[in-house]
């Protein structure tokens, strides 16, 4: 460990930001895509429902 | 004048005090950031929301250094805590207070440029941020300048504790900068792998670190900013460790001394401090802190100390969640206290550096230092003098008493220990005001007061 002594306390620190920026970018993303679908799903709920009452 | 050693590392100022108040001097290096937080409406929100330590600017004349911008006046808080005498809840706390700060501060276009714990304390329950220069103009391209800090002096040490389920406390101490990254990755156990949280800040930190010969730095952004400060916040808050029973929880309820005995011990307490002024108190071995809360009715400031960090845990919980009490609870062990450390061991001093109290409450401890700790109890009158101004509460447990006997099977008796000789050595640094037999046992609680 002793070339971090030479090392700047930031750098190192600034490599792992971007790959935690970037995973957390793609799990956003992942997220995103989710939350639509679940949307999408709850959304089509009340239609559904709606069609079941008048058939009854 | 007498500049804080605690100031040496910082270009852009530095804390003294003088006739008992507290001043920062603002640098001429540091003006254009001053100027940014005070205009961009940065301060007052923080100081709004309590989170931030306000200060005025002074009009004296100082004259301490050609490089002076400003002198701030700041209010002095009762006591000084480190990050190694706060429980689990506290660390989180002050952790959670940090990034809200960061967070805000992006708001307002500036960023924190340091993130150690040292710039948090605790008063009235709440941690509050003391450092005024720790904010520097945000460039959006940059990642968070102190980022590895947070890591090192909150995210890990909360990880250890949370993972191991113990407290890391004495190692924080001998960690002044915190918790390394290789240490961390190497103490965590596998299952904490499997936390996005740990995986990213813990071993993605730790593969990466000292692997950088060339500092390639891709343009950051905001919203990237803001997310990453947003996900530290929630693996912070996401981390519930579920209060332990340690050794010493129900201690009195669970007590096989009577009812009796604690309601008694109780108005004798009552009335002992009835009769003295105290502005200050400190309860050692307080365990839950149900004598602090006695001594906490009287608009006193309390210090609660004990060796227990479950029981410290729950403390602060009451503290946190009752406004009228001012106790700060801390993890300190008065059979070894916290140590100086740092440059020249002036940096930080130790707990007995930095407490002086109007009063001084001992109940219950005397037989454990005695019996499990070894200590002799011809040094204990020097520790309880140098502790206290003026007042000293102590309750002596004979040894017939069935906790000592619980002791004394599992161990030998060293020190000669009777009520005669207590008596005689606290005699020699202290008056004995009042002296009292607790009903319901054996024991005796004593008001002294310290010889001039």
């Amino acid at each position: 460990m002793m070339n971090l002594l030479y090392v700047d306390p930031g750098s190192g620190s600034y490599l792992v930001q971007m790959i935690i920026a970037a995973v957390l970018g793609v799990v956003f993303y992942f997220k995103s895509i989710w939350w639509s679908i679940k949307s999408f799903f709850t959304r089509s709920k009340t239609p559904d429902s709606t069609k079941d009452k008048v058939n009854d | 004048m007498l500049v804080n050693p605690a100031s040496y590392k910082d270009p852009a100022g530095f804390v003294f005090e003088q006739n008992g108040l507290i001043y920062r001097q603002v640098n001429k290096e540091y003006a254009p950031f001053y100027n940014q937080l005070m205009q961009s409406g940065l301060y007052s929100f923080l100081t709004q929301k309590q989170w931030l330590l306000p200060h005025e600017e002074s009009d004296q004349a100082f004259n301490l250094s050609i490089d002076s911008f400003k002198v701030l006046s700041t209010p002095k808080l009762p006591f000084i805590s480190y990050s190694y005498e706060w429980s689990f809840e506290m660390l989180r706390d002050a952790a959670l207070l940090t990034l809200d700060i960061n967070k805000a501060a992006i708001e307002h276009g500036m960023i924190l440029k340091d993130a150690t714990s040292f710039n948090v304390q605790f008063y009235k329950g709440k941690p509050v941020f003391i450092d005024t220069l720790s904010f520097e103009t945000y460039d959006t391209s940059r990642p968070w300048v102190a980022y590895r800090q947070f890591c090192e002096n909150f995210l890990f040490p909360l990880f250890l504790e949370y993972y191991l389920d113990t407290d890391i406390n004495r190692i924080l101490s001998a960690y002044i900068d915190g918790i390394p990254v290789n240490i961390a990755a190497n103490c965590l156990p596998l299952r904490s792998r499997f936390n996005l949280g740990v995986w990213l800040h813990v071993y993605v930190q730790h593969s990466v670190t000292g692997n950088s010969k060339k500092e390639s730095v891709l343009p950051f952004n905001k919203v990237k900013m803001q997310r990453m400060v947003e996900h530290l916040r929630q693996v912070v808050t996401s981390m519930k460790r579920q209060s332990p029973v340690s050794r010493w929880t129900n201690y009195y309820q669970g007590s096989i001394l009577s009812d009796e005995y604690l309601s008694e011990k109780e108005k004798l307490f009552r009335l002992f401090i009835s009769g003295i002024d105290y502005a200050q108190a400190l309860d050692v071995g307080s365990n839950d802190g149900y004598f602090s809360n006695i001594l906490s009715e009287d608009a006193a400031e309390v210090i609660s100390i004990d060796a227990d960090s479950p029981c410290i845990n729950r403390l602060y919980l009451q503290s946190k969640m009752d406004k009228r009490l001012n106790i700060l609870p801390m993890v300190v062990d008065i059979s070894n206290p916290s140590p100086a450390v740092g440059f020249n061991n002036t940096e930080r001093p130790s707990f007995l550096q930095r407490i002086k109290c109007d009063l001084v409450a001992a109940l219950a401890i005397m037989h454990h230092l005695v019996f499990t700790r070894n200590i002799n109890p011809k040094l204990l009158p020097e520790l309880f003098r140098q502790l206290t101004r003026k007042w000293l509460i102590i309750e002596f447990v004979p040894t017939e008493d069935p906790k000592v006997q619980e002791l004394l099977t599992q161990r030998k008796r060293f020190h000669s220990y009777d009520v005669l000789i207590f008596e005689n050595d606290f005699s020699a640094l202290f008056e004995i005001e009042k002296k009292a037999g607790i009903p319901g046992s054996m024991r005796t609680l004593y008001l002294m007061k310290k010889r001039d």
